[in-house]
């Protein structure tokens, strides 16, 4: 693990204390799916979950937009789960991360860890994109056209692969959240 | 700065579950795990503290040999005790369960994070078997996914208190369920309709 994990968000760094601190493991953005090809094969469009907790087998996406901006990040996930039906991935919206603060009173803290406020100024580099390849004869999923957000004229398609649970994908990092927080008794 | 004086039931701004029906509840709980249990000795596990009042009607709706044993474990956040950055068993079993049935009881069920570390917690002590009931079950909230054997109500995504649980600590006397009204805890979501979207767990 490395000893400080670059988090894009605040939120993000919250919520891997959070995992810290009931000892389950995560890792951060391990793995880009790709969601949207030309028909050349190029990838156009990808989505990196934002943790993984291999332990539950689960993806974590967080977003602290409010709920009308999120529609963008929730087209990417209902194509995720049409390409890679196998995986299981939650969506935390900006209601769930304010109920987990409220529950762990601090919900004081929600302003400045959510939306704009709580993004971190420093550069974050997006993961690779795996290099899967598509297993056509295996799960092919209908292709899909999709407008935005390419040049007029490009037509992009959707080709399903299929992958596992993706476990078998290497993880790009992993690590501990900088600043270990307080704790109190349970409710 | 404006201080609030807490009403206990002012502040609630809905009655999500009566008396009446916890009392049911609590009884057809008790009958269930009477008869599954079938005569077999059964060991309660209580966590600490929303669970008391649902510990202490419930042990009294199971006709089995029961023992009961409370259990206590360190919250995330807040800032009122040292930080060790890791969940801290406070208050441990006081015997050994090795080779007992044993029976979590829990007052609230949401993310499910503090359930499963108990549950590896207690599968350490190498019970014979070990089961979960909850009274409030809120799926919507769920990270971990965790099998629950007994469940009272599943309820709506919102802040509930009363019958244990509380909000900093108040509103754990009240005899029912309820919807703590959002401007109680100073925060309302403006995107959550009807107060969804608060909620609490223990």
């Amino acid at each position: 693990m490395e000893s400080r994990t670059p988090f894009a968000h605040a939120s993000e760094a919250e919520m891997a204390r959070i995992l810290d601190f009931y000892d389950v493991r995560w890792e951060y953005e391990p793995h880009t799916f790709p969601i949207l090809w030309t028909l050349e094969g190029t990838v156009v469009e990808s989505f990196s979950p934002d943790f993984f907790l291999p332990d539950l087998d689960l993806y974590l996406e967080m977003t602290t937009l409010r709920q009308k901006l999120v529609r963008k990040k929730n087209r990417k996930l209902r194509r995720l789960r049409e390409l890679y039906p196998s995986i299981n991935i939650k969506l935390f919206y900006a209601r769930d991360f304010r109920a987990l603060m409220l529950k762990y009173g601090k919900v004081a803290l929600v302003d400045g860890l959510s939306g704009s406020s709580g993004q971190v100024a420093a550069p974050h580099a997006p993961p690779p994109v795996i290099d899967l390849p598509l297993a056509l004869d295996e799960a092919p999923v209908a292709a899909q056209v999709s407008p935005a957000p390419y040049a007029a004229g490009t037509t992009a398609i959707v080709v399903a692969g299929s992958i596992g649970t993706g476990r078998r994908h290497r993880a790009r990092r992993t690590g501990t959240p900088a600043e270990p927080d307080a704790e109190t008794t349970g409710r | 700065m404006t201080v609030r004086t807490t009403d206990l039931r002012a502040d609630v701004g809905q009655i999500l579950l009566t008396e009446d029906q916890i009392v049911a509840k609590v009884a057809e709980l008790g009958a269930r795990i009477s008869q599954d249990y079938d005569g077999r000795p059964l060991t309660l596990v209580s966590v600490l503290k929303g669970s008391l009042p649902f510990m202490a009607d419930l042990m009294r709706a199971i006709d089995l040999p029961l023992r009961i044993d409370l259990m206590e474990v360190s919250s995330y956040g807040g800032s009122t005790t040292e930080s060790s950055g890791l969940v801290r068993i406070l208050k441990d079993l006081s015997a050994s369960i090795e080779g007992e049935d044993v029976l979590i009881v829990e007052d609230i069920i949401d993310t499910g994070l503090t359930l499963n570390y108990l549950i590896r917690y207690l599968r350490g002590k190498n019970p014979r078997s070990l089961r979960i009931c909850t009274l409030l079950d809120k799926p919507a909230r769920r990270l971990v996914d965790i099998a629950v054997d007994y469940i009272g109500f599943q309820i709506p995504d919102q802040f509930v208190v009363g019958y244990g649980l509380d909000y900093g600590e108040v509103y754990r006397n009240l005899r029912f369920v309820g919807v703590l009204k959002p401007e109680v805890y100073g925060a309302g979501d403006p995107d959550a309709p009807d107060g969804a979207g608060e909620t609490v767990e223990a």
